[in-house]
C-alpha cells in the first residue's frame, strides 16, 4: 500500500526506536531490507535507526555510559552484509503498550468500518477493541464511532472479488438514467458515510465510480473478470475530474466552503467578501450540481453559468411546486 | 560513547536516552540526576551555573514521552514529600510493556491497518500511524485488506481543542448556534465525549450550571473552544455509550413519511437508508435525529420528494426548496454584477 508520509517527528522516530528494538530481539540476525519492510520505512530510516540504537545505554552505575550499559551489534555484518545482530541488550525487554488516544484511534476506526463483511463477527471484533484497551497504557479517549449493520452489497462485492468474476447490477445515475451493468470490481472506497464501489465498467469500457446506495439488484456471475487492479491505474482521486467537466461560479457561506473542499479545483480563484466566499467548482453535469445546491439550501448559491442556474431553479422551483402555495 | 558536540544530539536520541535511563532505575531518579547523567542532557549540563533552559527542556520531553503512552512515572522520596526538587521520575516496566498475553493474528492485523488508514488528517491519523509501528513490533504484518480504501473526515475545526479538553478535564466555553435562533449563545461545559452518528460528530457535555448533560453538533459550534482554567472530575462512565445511546433514541423516536417517485434516485437512496419502512400506502418511512439535517437532506431531491407528513417538515422542505429557486431565479442579474 503506498503511503505517503511527510519527515518524521522526533517522537514518531522515538516510537520507531522503541518498537524497533523488541522486534530485534525476536529476530536474531535479520536484514535491513527485511525490517524495512516489516515496517515499511525507507532503508537509510532502519540503518540510522540501528546505527542510533548501537551507540544508545542507560548512564549505568558510573554515570558514564559504560560499555557494559550499552547496546552493542555485529558491526561488520551491519557495515558489510546490511544484516542487523544486536549482540548485547540493555533496558527494553517488551513492545511498548499504545497510548490512550493510540488505542481510541484504532477501535474508532474499526468501529467506523463496521459495515464490511470481514466485520460480520462481531464478538471477534469486540475481543480485538478489548485487547487494544487492555494493551494501552491508558483508558482510550472517549470517543466511538456509531457501529452500522452489515452492508449486504458490500458482501456481495467481496464475494465476487474473492471469486474473481464479474459483478452485474442496476445502476441509476445522478441524471436519472437507469442501466445494467456489468463491471470487474476494482476496490471499494469511502468517504464518510457514503461508500463507492470503482470499477471496470464492461458497457463503458473505462474505470467509473459507482455508489453504492445508487446500486440494485447485485449479483455475481459466473463469468471471470478480464481486468484485475494491478493493471488499471486508479488515481488516488475518488472524483477524477474528466475534459467534459463543466465549471461553476458559486457564492457559499465561508462556514460552508470546507463541505465542498473536494469540488474546488486547486487552481480556482476566491474571493470573500460579507462572510460569502465566490469560488469556482467542478461538476460533471448539472444534475449533479442541483441536487448538491438544493441540499445546502441558502448556504451556496450559484452565480453563473446561467444555463447552470436555471437547472438548480427548475429543479428547486419543480419541488416547491409539489407543496400548495397557501400552506405554511 | 562517541563524542559529539552538544547541539549535534538529535532529539531522538535524547528522548530515548531518557526513556531507557527511566526504564533501568527501580527507585528512579531526581531531575537532577538526570539532566547531569543522561545523554543528551549530560553535555548541556553546568555543575555549577544555571540549568533552567535545560529543566524547560527536560518538562517538554516529559511530555512528549507521556504523549507516546509511555507511563513516565513522579514519585516523592522517601520523606521528603512536596521537595520538588527530590521528587524521583521512573518508567514502570509492567506499565510500559505490552502484556504479555496480548497478541493479535493476522486476521486481527489486517483490520487494524484498514482501522489505521481510515483517518488520513489530523492526530487521529498520527497516532493510528503510530499505534501500527507498535503493532509490527509483535512481529505480524497487516497485509492490506485487498480492495478497500476507507476515509473517514474530521472537518470541525472543534474537534482536535474538544478531544484534547476531555483528555485533560477542562472545562470549555464555545458559541453554539442553534438553527432558527438569530445568534449563537455562549455555552460552558465539561466535555464528555465525542461520538459521530449518521455521518456527524457530536459532542456530549454536562453543563455544570445545571447538572444536565446535553449534545452538540460539532458543526454549529461557532467560535473557538476555549478552556476556562477550570477542570472536573469524571464520573468514569462510558460515555461514548451513552451518547450514541442517546442519539439513537432520538433518531428512532422521529419519523418523516415521504412520498417518492418511483424509479428515482430518492427512490433508490431513500429505501437504503438506515432503518427506512415502506407504509402500506407505499409511502417511505424515514428516521431522523434532526429536523433541519434531514430537511436539507429531503430537499436535496427536489421534486422526487413529497413530504405528507409531520407538517413541520413539509414547511421546512418546502420553504427551502422555495428559498433555492428564489436565490436562482433572475438569472442575469446576480450573474453580470462580479461576472
Amino acid at each position: 500500500m503506498a503511503e505517503r508520509r511527510g519527515p518524521l517527528l522526533a517522537q514518531d522516530k522515538l516510537a520507531f526506536l522503541l518498537s524497533l528494538v523488541p522486534f530485534l530481539m525476536d529476530h536474531e540476525r535479520i536484514s535491513v531490507g527485511d525490517v524495512a519492510a516489516q515496517f515499511s520505512v525507507p532503508v537509510q530510516e532502519v540503518r540510522d535507526a540501528v546505527r542510533l540504537i548501537a551507540v544508545s545505554g542507560i548512564p549505568g552505575e558510573t554515570g558514564q555510559y559504560q560499555h557494559g550499559d550499552l547496546f552493542d551489534l555485529a558491526w561488520d555484518d551491519f557495515e558489510d552484509n546490511d544484516q542487523i545482530v544486536l549482540t548485547h541488550l540493555v533496558a527494553i525487554d517488551d513492545s511498548p503498550r499504545f497510548s490512550g488516544r493510540e488505542a481510541a484511534a484504532l477501535i474508532a476506526g474499526l468501529q467506523y468500518l463496521s459495515a464490511l463483511p470481514e466485520h460480520a463477527d462481531r464478538t471477534a471484533i469486540a475481543s480485538l477493541m478489548t485487547k487494544l484497551s487492555r494493551g494501552a497504557s491508558a483508558p482510550p479517549s472517549q470517543l466511538a464511532v456509531e457501529n452500522s449493520e452489515t452492508d449486504a452489497t458490500l458482501a456481495i462485492i467481496r464475494e465476487s472479488v474473492a471469486a474473481g468474476v464479474q459483478l452485474e447490477f442496476d445502476y441509476l445515475d445522478s441524471r436519472g438514467d437507469h442501466e445494467h451493468r456489468r463491471v470487474d470490481p476494482l476496490r471499494i472506497e469511502s468517504l464518510d458515510a457514503d461508500w463507492y464501489l470503482r470499477a471496470w465498467c464492461h458497457l463503458r469500457e473505462a474505470v467509473r465510480t459507482f455508489r453504492l446506495d445508487r446500486i440494485s439488484n447485485p449479483q455475481t456471475t459466473s463469468e471471470a473478470i478480464s481486468s484485475h487492479a494491478d493493471d488499471v491505474s486508479l488515481s488516488e482521486k475518488l472524483f477524477e475530474g474528466s475534459a467534459d467537466d463543466r465549471t461553476v461560479t458559486i457564492d457559499v457561506e465561508s462556514s460552508a466552503a470546507l463541505l465542498l473542499r473536494d469540488y474546488i479545483p486547486e487552481n480556482a480563484q476566491t474571493s470573500e467578501h460579507n462572510g460569502l466566499v465566490r469560488t469556482t467548482i467542478r461538476v460533471s453535469h448539472y444534475h449533479g450540481l442541483k441536487r448538491l445546491v438544493t441540499g445546502m439550501p441558502g448556504l451556496v448559491t450559484v452565480i453563473a453559468p446561467s444555463e447552470a442556474r436555471q437547472v438548480v431553479a427548475d429543479w428547486a422551483a419543480a419541488g416547491a411546486a409539489r407543496y400548495p402555495a397557501q400552506e405554511s | 560513547m562517541p563524542q559529539s558536540s552538544p547541539t549535534r544530539i538529535p532529539v531522538e536520541e535524547r528522548l530515548f536516552s531518557l526513556v531507557l535511563a527511566l526504564l533501568a532505575t527501580e527507585t528512579g531518579l531526581t531531575k537532577n540526576e538526570i539532566l547531569s547523567t543522561v545523554q543528551g542532557y549530560r553535555q548541556r549540563y553546568s555543575r555549577s551555573g544555571d540549568n533552567s533552559n535545560l529543566e524547560r527542556q527536560f518538562e517538554r520531553d516529559k511530555d512528549d514521552i507521556r504523549e507516546l503512552g509511555v507511563p513516565l512515572e513522579t514519585l516523592d522520596s522517601p520523606g521528603q514529600a512536596g521537595n520538588n526538587q527530590n521528587l524521583r521520575y521512573r518508567i514502570p516496566r509492567g506499565a510500559y510493556e505490552l502484556p504479555s498475553d496480548i497478541s493479535f493474528s493476522a486476521e486481527e492485523t489486517a483490520l487494524l491497518g484498514l482501522a489505521a488508514i481510515v483517518w488520513r488528517e489530523g492526530s487521529l491519523s498520527a497516532e493510528s500511524r503510530r499505534a501500527i509501528v507498535k503493532l509490527r513490533s509483535l512481529g505480524g504484518i497487516d497485509e492490506p485488506v485487498l480492495g478497500y480504501v476507507p476515509h473517514l473526515r474530521v472537518r470541525d475545526a472543534a474537534f482536535e481543542p474538544l478531544r484534547s479538553a476531555i483528555e485533560k478535564n477542562q472545562v470549555v466555553r464555545f458559541s453554539y448556534l442553534k438553527p432558527g435562533e438569530a445568534a449563537a449563545k455562549v455555552r460552558t461545559v465539561a466535555p464528555l465525549a465525542i461520538v459521530q452518528h449518521q455521518g456527524r460528530w457530536h459532542l456530549h457535555a454536562l453543563e455544570p450550571d445545571t447538572n444536565v448533560t446535553k449534545t452538540f453538533l460539532l458543526r454549529r459550534i461557532v467560535s473557538q473552544v476555549v478552556t476556562t482554567g477550570k477542570t472536573f472530575t469524571p464520573d468514569g462512565a462510558d460515555h461514548t455509550r451513552i451518547a450514541l445511546g442517546e442519539l439513537e433514541q432520538v433518531w428512532n423516536a422521529h419519523t418523516v413519511e415521504v412520498e417518492v417517485t418511483p424509479d428515482s434516485d430518492a427512490a433508490t437512496r431513500l429505501h437504503k437508508r438506515r432503518g427506512t419502512r415502506v407504509a402500506a400506502s407505499g409511502n417511505l418511512l424515514l428516521h431522523y435525529s434532526d429536523a433541519n439535517i434531514v430537511a436539507d437532506e429531503l430537499a436535496g431531491y427536489g421534486p422526487e420528494v413529497l413530504v405528507i407528513s409531520p407538517q413541520e417538515l413539509r414547511n421546512a422542505v418546502s420553504a427551502r426548496l422555495r428559498l433555492v429557486a428564489q436565490l436562482h431565479a433572475a438569472a442575469a442579474e446576480t450573474g453580470a454584477n462580479d461576472g
